[in-house]
């Protein structure tokens, strides 16, 4: 016996019926490119890549990477030196920050940098040399009351050689690295500063939330795991931007990425899916693409046979068709490199672009090796990761590669964190033979000795030429820009002959910004300036 | 009564205890640590084993743990490595977002379940309870991701009436219709299985109360098909009510997905966050407060059904 005359339908219609009613409430869908018609300069709204909103106390950032220092600490901080991102067809030059100018001592150890006058941070407070010293004093001075010890280590990649710093008059500091050094410009632009009455008056957990620096945009609100929301900086020395607001989202999913910017809740995001880029083209979506100071390769570790042979080094470089990863897989988003000098940087030698696609090349090369019939190993890959691009189908694509001259690899997917963990245990992630991963070359030029030199934990390769070492600790010691790069090329022809990478690709930057939003730059950067950047119609 | 949700309580304690010291265990036990994770791989080694030791990692696991569970007992649960803010501003407000997710989800969930569980049962032989029975069965089996990104493509992309992930609208956000607005989708993503589960579990307990004897009696007396199906549910509500605490529990920890693909700011994308980054003292906060959650729920749900059914109490 059944009941059959009562509806049960009604309430299971429940639900929908209260999404759609709900969906009518509101302020209406579209609420990006917005800031129109009062002939402001609107508001930018981003979707990140990364997973949470970046440390906003200057160098913290780097809690989201890069990505991080873009976003959050180059836009609301600036260092003594920055990053000259206004061009979008030279490869970015160090340029006055809250310097002005700046002379080296005779014997190129010390640098006096002259102070911007008229600089007032956010708070109000004057920038002068005493804030300059406050912030270093966070970084470097360990008995400093506001000394912090995540964002000393998180600033060790580019203040670890600076040994001193003293302020001279109030426009004036001095900066002394332990050896000349070549790169101190650039670190510089990482270094930023805070406005000390804020640390002093908040502390250093709660500074974060009431952020003040002298940057382009100013700290409005934080909410932790939403949003950032800065407001421009009508007053910024290097001329006010143009938009009033920028909002920044984590959002880690590609899709989800996607799915926000085409139902309008943002109107910038990072990296697209490769896949999405034919669909958000034709919706009237802009690409915006640039190459750019970036390495996806692998490291073969040449403590373990075959690959101590610089013929199956250079046999793999040459069975692998990074054009068609670039465009097949990559959809253009990426390049590709047949170097390890990406080809934006100065340092790039188109001479040294050695390897092409030459698969029967690949096979004499194992031949004469004495691995005419092949031979097996392991490559580690990481599932994600800052940079990394999409490092899975990546590896798989060169695993059918490198399989047709008898190359046969077994992947092996490996977390980012715990591939770092391993890499700083001085081994390849999984202790496979190969191992891929990305990394910036020469934008940060104090990281480049690692890649060979003995005693950093990204020596995971075994691979050791005095020769390049040489080079590139000469390099660091030389402060003349042309002279430096010359003895930089000369390593990266060494590198090329030696192959002992397996260089890949190098991404273009890809993003996708809403038509409304107008002037932007692409700089062959990473990094971006959005001063430019207005919301039109 | 007293006593009973008072012995609940008490052996809360050793519950949550166990769950910390695993938890703890567990996340020294995955590789990778913290400052690898912050540092990145090009810091100098210098710098990596000074912020180690000033962050405590270089003690023993057991000095480690005995170190949170003092300072949790004095009610400090420290600082994220990861976000350089204090734990309990990050977890209460994300607890609070998760909350309110989990609370429209179970909404949605129960509304669902009782209007499919009561059609499958009282009209199973009809078109209507059928269909109610089938989809049930597909709710209950459809992973809450792929829900999650349909829900996306069809209400946020193909019919753009609903957004596609945060919790506040960036620009002009604040109020609560922007922020129903935002909870629809995650809501219905979250609600799907729990939906499916309970309407199940209740059509088969209606179904199992309607072949009793008490119910033969009743028609035989002549009562109102209302009346029977009233006494029917209340029969089948102890039942329902075990099931749908266990859900809601469910529903508290598992919005890890449904929130990294919507971007809500909840405890589940803390904690994935946390995790991936291997943040200790995040993982240890999050952890606690979900656990915390689930012996709350469970205490309610038998709170309640002590007080339907006496025997409970005994």
């Amino acid at each position: 016996m059944t009941f059959r005359r009562r509806s049960t339908l009604i309430p299971a219609a429940l639900p929908f019926a209260l999404v759609v009613a709900l969906a009518g409430c509101g302020s209406g869908a579209s609420t990006t490119g917005s800031g129109s018609g009062s002939g402001s300069g609107g508001t930018l709204v981003i979707g990140m890549t990364a997973s949470d909103i970046p440390g906003t106390d200057t160098v913290l950032a780097f809690t989201q990477g890069f990505e991080g220092e873009r976003f959050v600490n180059f836009q609301l901080y600036d260092g003594l030196t920055r990053y000259d991102l206004k061009q979008a067809d030279k490869t970015p030059s160090i340029v006055p920050g809250l310097a002005t100018s700046w002379e080296t001592s005779k014997d190129g150890r010390t640098w006096t940098f002259h102070l911007r006058e008229g600089v007032t941070f956010s708070d109000g407070t004057p920038f002068d040399a005493d804030a300059v010293v406050f912030a270093f004093d966070r970084l470097l001075k360990k008995d400093s009351p506001f000394y912090l010890p995540t964002a000393a280590g998180a600033a060790s990649l580019w203040a670890h050689d600076i040994t001193s710093y003293a302020k001279v008059d109030a426009r004036t500091v001095t900066v002394t690295t332990e050896k000349p050094s070549g790169h101190l410009l650039t670190d510089l632009t990482f270094l930023t500063v805070p406005s000390p009455t804020a640390v002093k008056k908040y502390g250093n957990e709660q500074f974060g939330l009431h952020a003040s620096g002298t940057g382009p945009f100013t700290f409005e609100s934080l909410k932790p795991g939403q949003q950032l929301t800065m407001v421009a900086n009508k007053k910024y020395w290097g001329g006010a931007p143009k938009l009033d607001k920028v909002v920044l989202r984590p959002m880690p999913d590609a899709g989800a990425r996607t799915a926000a910017l085409r139902s309008g809740e943002v109107n910038w995001i990072e990296y697209p899916s490769p896949d999405d880029l034919d669909s958000l083209k034709s919706l009237g979506f802009q690409l915006l693409s640039n190459n750019y100071d970036h390495l996806w390769y692998c490291t073969f570790d040449q403590a373990k046979k075959p690959w101590n042979d610089v013929r199956v080094r250079q046999a793999a470089n040459y069975a692998i068709d990074r054009e068609s990863i670039a465009k097949n897989l990559l959809k253009g988003t990426g390049d590709p490199a047949y170097q390890h000098a990406p080809a934006s940087t100065e340092q790039y030698v188109a001479a040294n672009d050695t390897y092409s696609y030459d698969p029967a090349k690949a096979k004499s090369l194992l031949a004469e090796a004495g691995l005419a019939g092949g031979f097996s190993t392991t490559l580690a890959v990481p599932t994600g990761g800052s940079g990394n691009l999409i490092p899975v189908p990546i590896a798989t694509a060169l695993q059918a590669q490198l399989a047709k001259v008898g190359i046969n690899v077994k992947i092996e997917k490996v977390e980012w964190s715990a591939l770092l963990a391993d890499l700083n245990a001085g081994k390849p992630a999984l202790g496979a033979d190969v191992q891929c991963a990305s990394t910036v070359t020469y934008q940060a030029e104090a990281l480049m000795r690692k890649f060979w030199a003995k005693d950093t934990p990204v020596y995971t390769g075994h691979w050791y030429s005095a020769k390049v070492d040489q080079l590139t600790e000469k390099a660091e010691r030389t402060l003349d820009p042309a002279a430096r790069n010359t003895l930089f090329q000369q390593a990266e022809q060494i590198i090329s002959a030696e192959a002992p990478y397996l260089f890949v690709v190098s991404d273009r930057n890809p993003r996708a910004v809403a038509p409304g939003v107008k002037d932007v730059v692409q700089p062959k950067s990473w990094f971006i300036d959005l001063t430019t950047i207005r919301i039109g119609d | 009564m007293l006593r009973f949700l008072g012995r609940r309580l008490f052996l809360a304690v050793p519950t949550l205890f166990g769950v910390s010291l695993v938890v703890f265990v567990t996340a020294k036990l995955v590789p990778g640590d913290p400052v690898a994770s912050l540092l990145g791989p090009l810091a100098p080694e210098s710098a990596r084993r000074e912020l180690i030791s000033s962050l405590g990692l270089d003690q023993p696991v057991a000095v480690q743990f005995g170190t949170w569970l003092w300072n949790l007992a004095q009610g400090r649960l420290g600082t994220s490595i990861q976000l350089q803010l204090p734990v309990l501003d990050l977890i209460v407000p994300a607890f609070g977002n998760t909350a309110l997710l989990a609370f429209a989800g179970a909404l949605i969930a129960f509304t669902g379940a009782v209007a499919m569980g009561s059609a499958g049962a009282f009209t199973s032989r009809s078109g209507p309870g059928r269909f109610a029975s089938g989809l049930s069965f597909l709710a209950m089996s459809v992973p809450p991701y792929s829900v999650a990104l349909l829900l996306i493509v069809v209400f946020a992309v193909g019919f753009p009436v609903l957004p596609a992930g945060g919790m506040h609208d960036p620009i002009n956000g604040g109020g609560t219709a922007d922020l129903l607005r935002h909870l629809i989708l995650p809501a219905i993503a979250v609600a799907v299985i729990p939906m499916g589960v309970i309407a199940r579990m209740l059509q088969a307990t209606l179904a199992e109360v309607l072949a009793g004897d008490h119910i033969t009696a009743m028609r035989a007396r002549g009562l109102s098909r209302a009346a029977i199906a009233g006494h029917a549910l209340h029969n089948a509500l102890p039942s329902l009510l075990t099931i749908a605490g266990l859900q809601l529990a469910y529903l508290v920890g598992g919005v890890v997905f449904v929130e990294t693909i919507f971007s809500w700011p909840g405890l589940g994308q803390a904690l994935y966050n946390a995790i991936a980054s291997r943040d200790l003292p995040l993982i240890q906060g999050g952890v606690l407060v979900i656990a915390v959650s689930f012996v709350v729920i469970n205490i309610v749900v038998d709170g309640a059904h002590a007080l339907i059914d006496p025997r409970v109490r005994r």
